[in-house]
């Protein structure tokens, strides 16, 4: 496996100035549309959307770019954490608050036992098991129809009063923003580094005392949590869950992401996946006959990806600054 | 219910069993040789289907001649389109990681479903049956399709096919040889991206094979070709990345497998393929029939 | 190094801004009404698009060459909730901020039609529903921004257990599509049946993913137990799917099959659709009989040159009422045109009809016959001796409505 330039740990004071622009921004966004009557709800609508596709993608890189491997299943606990908001919500009467501190909870269940029998296995049969499980809970989800509805979802998840538009774009916002600094936490502590070593060189790893496969199990599970926080904002935004949350096409998405937006860290899975999904709203916009061609599009643009810049759009700006991956 | 019945059933079963095995041993050999798990698969067996009905709309009439006509036609016809993909695209990822080798087979799923959808639109098709395999075979008074009993018989002829070609010809001693010593092969003189090619279009055949025979059996439309490739997925776990003998015996446990569990299970018998797959990869992830990664 | 990468965050979000702005300003709304379709187009849906949709367009048409609705003009907006109700539910909310519309029409599926209701209700924009027609909708998941002119799958499953209970049928058999139109049919049909027919039996019940285009699988388990009767919710090309391949199974010699048998079903089928067999329809143009449906079956055929399906006169009527209901309150808000639908009295292609003000349900039935061969149409069956099963006989009354309307969560 190529070996690329690890993460810095250290943030210059420029980044870190950028960072709180970029912040305020975000954090102000909303407002601003919200002055565009129905055009800006539409909008503020899909930033929500954008910023709980980045959480996804960013907890799939967690295995993916640090962990190195290469997990088709992810969306099954996308789709736990969106089906217990919905269930607790809409059949148990459960508050909001109460159903997003479960979603992650319950994902991360799923993910220990998943990922106890995946991570026994390395590489190509390592992403086969994770996806016929992500498609055993798919088949589940969607035949267990007395219990989630089936293919007909569960629809009408109540929304409080207070969390309208703008503030829920808000909630998510904060709570993204404190999984990104928890996940950069976890990255840049020792776990993440054993994380990296095993990622770069496994023997050299079990030889200085690693157990992969507990610390792999570890950060598959917390992988598979955020991913079920995620899914359970994506849940309450739309007001419905359906089975589409846990299909080997949702699992494709976060990839997809760090393919383009630069798998190596933490901030090019959000750039790829806020940028895919602004590609694909625009060109919609743009011409009905567009949402055919999306898919073609978004094909292309992989194809290209993977065939001449595999390192995504990040590893083109170091390219483009002479940086090259070692 | 009576012993006839399930022989009855088993049949049945058998007979989606084969169609299953004609499509999913080009999955397997193609990823015994080139080491590619080719997602797309199922998106070219669709192409097939698709392009049998067009070809079909040309032809009149329902004569066995008009549909032995698809069969030799269109199979060839998506091996060619195998080898511009192997050539332009394929050829390219042989070195990569696998990741980058899934993705882009995913990409090409993208690509050439919606093109399809772009050409055909989203209403369903099919192709009408061959009069003389459109009535029903009277088994110990049951009626089963005739055309269901075709594709039972069509199955062992192509397995016995591969099977000839594989272990009885030159070509195919060197595509076992690809499969089990990659890295020799080069050694030996063999023109190896000559190999890898054609297993290719050989796998596309089968794909296309298979989309001629379900444009009879059932409606096609732009849902069939995500649908295979999951099956065909299961099938090649279960029998094992690379071997025929596994991919036969795969299709048909799950093709009697999905039939009989519905009996018990209901419609919860579809969630059987993907359960044995599960299992397969945990206790032995080589398949019944593969052999353990080096 | 990061820098750069934040840097590309911000121009990205810039550009959002930008791209928010540019779609910014009001369309002269106040010149049309805007109506959004939450359409299925692609799946087993198409043949049932293409009807609606040249309906509603023929509706339009007339409506504006007349001076339009209240002095403004009609205008349809597409788009494809693909029978996946997410993707409608997300069109529906698209239609409604981003397209502005005033009015959606429904769809096909009725999971999608659950889920797009829901959009309705949360933004308060009045939808109807022509085609799709799961009981839920006025009751369970009932809600005051939509009406219904298709008659229900509660009418449809109580009507198949009257008229097939009247024959000698003891062992039943059931096959479906795995979704909400299916199980209400089923949940419908068998609670009937039960009333109706103590001793029969309902054998194997058999549910098939909607879109499902391969029977061979499921037609064994079917027929497995011998049934004589099989009542089936597949509908359109799928039911026609599922017919061809029945054929040679010989599931027609042994058993009567049940099923709703529209035109495009028909159509689509063509010869292949066996003669005998007892069926309904929503609404057959070729057995109703008024001045109003005559007239408009005229215009369908010149403009396209083939006969209104069952879902285009449906569609048409749907917009008949919405119309009729505008003009009556003088206005476009939902909430005028909400009470000016209740207890409203329009002139239906079926005959007069009204929407009943507790569930907004109009007053239609079904209608039952058989299948046989008729000179006036070369390349399809249609039904014949066809009896209208009226919506009083099989509708839900309003105390058992309005019991189900206080269960919803």
């Amino acid at each position: 496996m190529k070996t690329h330039t690890v993460d810095t740990t250290r943030w210059r004071f420029t980044n870190w100035i950028a960072g709180i622009i970029v912040t305020a921004a975000l954090f102000v966004l909303p407002f601003i549309l919200a002055k565009f009557g129905r055009t800006g709800e539409f909008w503020i609508w899909v930033t929500t959307e954008m910023i709980i596709n980045a959480l996804f993608a960013l907890s799939l890189n967690l295995i993916l770019g640090y962990g190195g491997m290469v997990s088709f299943g992810h969306a099954a606990f996308f789709g736990v954490g969106a089906y217990t908001v919905a269930l607790l919500m809409k059949k148990a009467g459960v508050p909001l608050y109460l159903a997003l501190l479960s979603a992650p909870f319950t994902a991360a269940i799923a993910a220990a036992v998943i990922g106890w029998f995946c991570v026994r296995l390395i590489g190509l049969y390592f992403a086969i098991l994770t996806l016929a499980f992500g498609q055993l809970l798919y088949m589940v989800a969607f035949q267990w129809y007395t219990f989630t509805g089936g293919d007909d979802g569960i629809h009408g998840i109540p929304r409080p009063e207070f969390l309208g538009p703008v503030n829920y774009y808000l909630l998510c916002l904060i709570i993204f923003l404190a999984c990104f600094l928890i996940m950069r936490m976890i990255v840049n502590s020792s776990f993440g580094l054993s994380i990296r070593t095993i990622r770069e060189n496994m023997e050299r790893a079990k030889f200085i005392g690693i157990n992969v496969k507990r610390y792999q199990w570890i950060n598959f599970i917390i992988a598979g949590a955020f991913a079920g926080l995620a899914g359970g904002l994506l849940t309450e935004l739309n007001r419905f869950a359906q089975t589409e949350f846990l299909h080997w096409s949702k699992s494709a998405e976060p990839i997809f992401a760090s393919l383009v937006g630069g798998m190596y860290s933490l901030v090019g899975p959000v750039i790829g996946s806020t940028l895919l999904m602004f590609l694909k709203i625009v060109l919609q916009q743009l011409h009905k006959s567009m949402v055919e061609m999306w898919a073609i599009i978004l094909g292309l643009i992989l194809l290209l990806v993977v065939l001449f810049a595999p390192g995504g759009l990040v590893g083109i700006f170091h390219r483009l600054l002479g940086k090259t991956e070692s | 219910m009576s012993a006839e019945y399930y022989l009855f059933m088993l049949i049945n079963g058998l007979s989606q069993g084969m169609l299953l095995f004609i499509v999913a041993s080009g999955l397997s050999l193609v990823f015994g040789v080139l080491r590619v798990i080719n997602f797309a698969h199922g998106s070219i067996y669709m192409i097939g289907a698709f392009v049998a009905y067009s070809l079909s709309t040309l032809l009149t009439g329902t004569s066995l001649a008009s549909f032995l006509l698809l069969l030799l036609v269109v199979p060839p016809a998506i091996a060619l389109l195998g080898f511009v993909l192997e050539v332009s695209l394929f050829r390219r990822v042989y070195r990569e990681e696998h990741l980058l080798q899934l993705l882009l087979t995913y990409a090409l799923v993208l690509i050439l479903d919606n093109v399809v959808r772009m050409i055909w639109g989203g209403d369903p098709r099919n192709v009408a049956r061959p009069e003389i395999l459109a009535g029903s075979v009277d088994l110990m008074g049951m009626a089963l399709p005739t055309y269901n009993v075709f594709i039972l018989l069509v199955g062992p002829v192509i397995a016995l096919g591969l099977w000839l070609l594989l272990y009885r010809t030159r070509a195919g001693n060197v595509i076992r040889a690809a499969v089990s010593y990659p890295d020799i092969l080069g050694a030996l003189g063999v023109n190896v991206s000559w190999v890898m090619t054609a297993t290719f279009m050989l796998g596309c055949w089968l794909a296309g094979l298979g989309g001629v025979l379900v444009a009879a059996l059932a409606n096609v439309d732009l849902s069939i070709g995500m649908e295979k490739i999951i099956e065909c997925f299961a099938v090649v776990v279960i029998g094992g990345l690379g071997s025929v003998g596994g991919a036969l015996l795969g299709s048909l446990i799950i093709g009697v497998g999905i039939t009989f569990f519905q009996l018990p299970f209901g419609r919860w018998a579809l969630v059987f393929p993907y359960f044995v797959m599960a299992l397969v990869l945990i206790i032995r992830p080589w398949g019944l029939f593969g052999r353990p990664e080096r | 190094m990061k820098r750069n990468n934040l840097a590309v965050l911000i121009v990205v979000f810039c550009l959002i801004l930008a791209g928010g702005m540019i779609n910014s300003g009001e369309v002269a709304a106040s010149e049309t009404i805007r109506l959004g379709f939450v359409a299925d187009i692609s799946g087993v849906g198409a043949t049932f698009y293409k009807g609606q949709k040249a309906a509603v367009d023929l509706f339009i048409e007339e409506a504006n060459a007349a001076g339009g609705v209240l002095g403004k003009k009609l205008e349809v907006i597409v788009r494809d909730a693909q029978l996946k109700p997410d993707i409608g539910a997300n069109m529906a909310r698209e239609l409604i901020l981003s397209e502005k519309c005033d009015f959606l029409i429904g769809p096909t599926s009725s999971a999608v039609a659950l889920a797009a209701t829901k959009v309705a209700q949360e933004f308060k924009k009045i939808i109807y529903f022509h085609t799709s027609n799961t009981e839920a909708l006025t009751t369970t998941d009932f809600q005051p921004y939509m009406f219904q002119v298709v008659p229900n799958t509660g009418e449809e499953g109580r009507g198949a257990a009257l008229f097939m209970s009247q024959r000698p049928y003891k062992r039943y058999a059931y096959i479906g599509p795995d979704y909400a139109y299916g199980h209400d049919q089923f949940k419908a049909f068998k609670g009937e049946l039960g009333k109706l027919k103590a001793d029969a039996e309902l054998q194997e019940i058999v549910w098939v993913k909607l879109g499902e285009t391969n029977f061979s699988p499921y037609i064994p388990i079917l027929m497995s137990k011998n049934p004589e009767a099989i009542f089936s919710s597949f509908w359109g090309g799928q039911l026609s799917s599922f017919v061809k391949q029945a054929k040679p199974y010989g599931v027609f010699n042994k058993a009567a099959l049940y099923s709703l048998f529209d035109l495009d079903m028909l159509r689509v089928t063509g010869m292949d659709m066996p003669e005998g067999l007892l069926g309904y329809s929503r609404c057959p143009f070729y057995a109703i009989d008024n001045p109003e449906m005559k007239a408009f079956v005229k215009k369908y055929y010149e403009k396209n040159k083939e006969w209104p399906a069952d879902w285009a006169a449906m569609a048409y009527d749907g917009l008949i009422a919405l119309t009729d209901a505008i003009k009556k309150a003088n206005s476009t808000d939902s909430d005028q045109v909400v009470k000016a639908l209740e207890g409203l009295k329009f002139k239906s292609l079926r005959g007069e009809r009204y929407i009943r003000p507790e569930d907004h349900m109009a007053n239609v039935g079904i209608y039952v016959g058989v299948t046989a061969k008729n000179p006036d149409f070369k390349d399809f069956l249609v039904l014949k001796d066809v009896v209208e099963v009226p919506a009083e006989k099989i509708l839900l009354s309003v105390e058992e409505v309005k019991k189900l309307q206080a269960e919803k969560k």
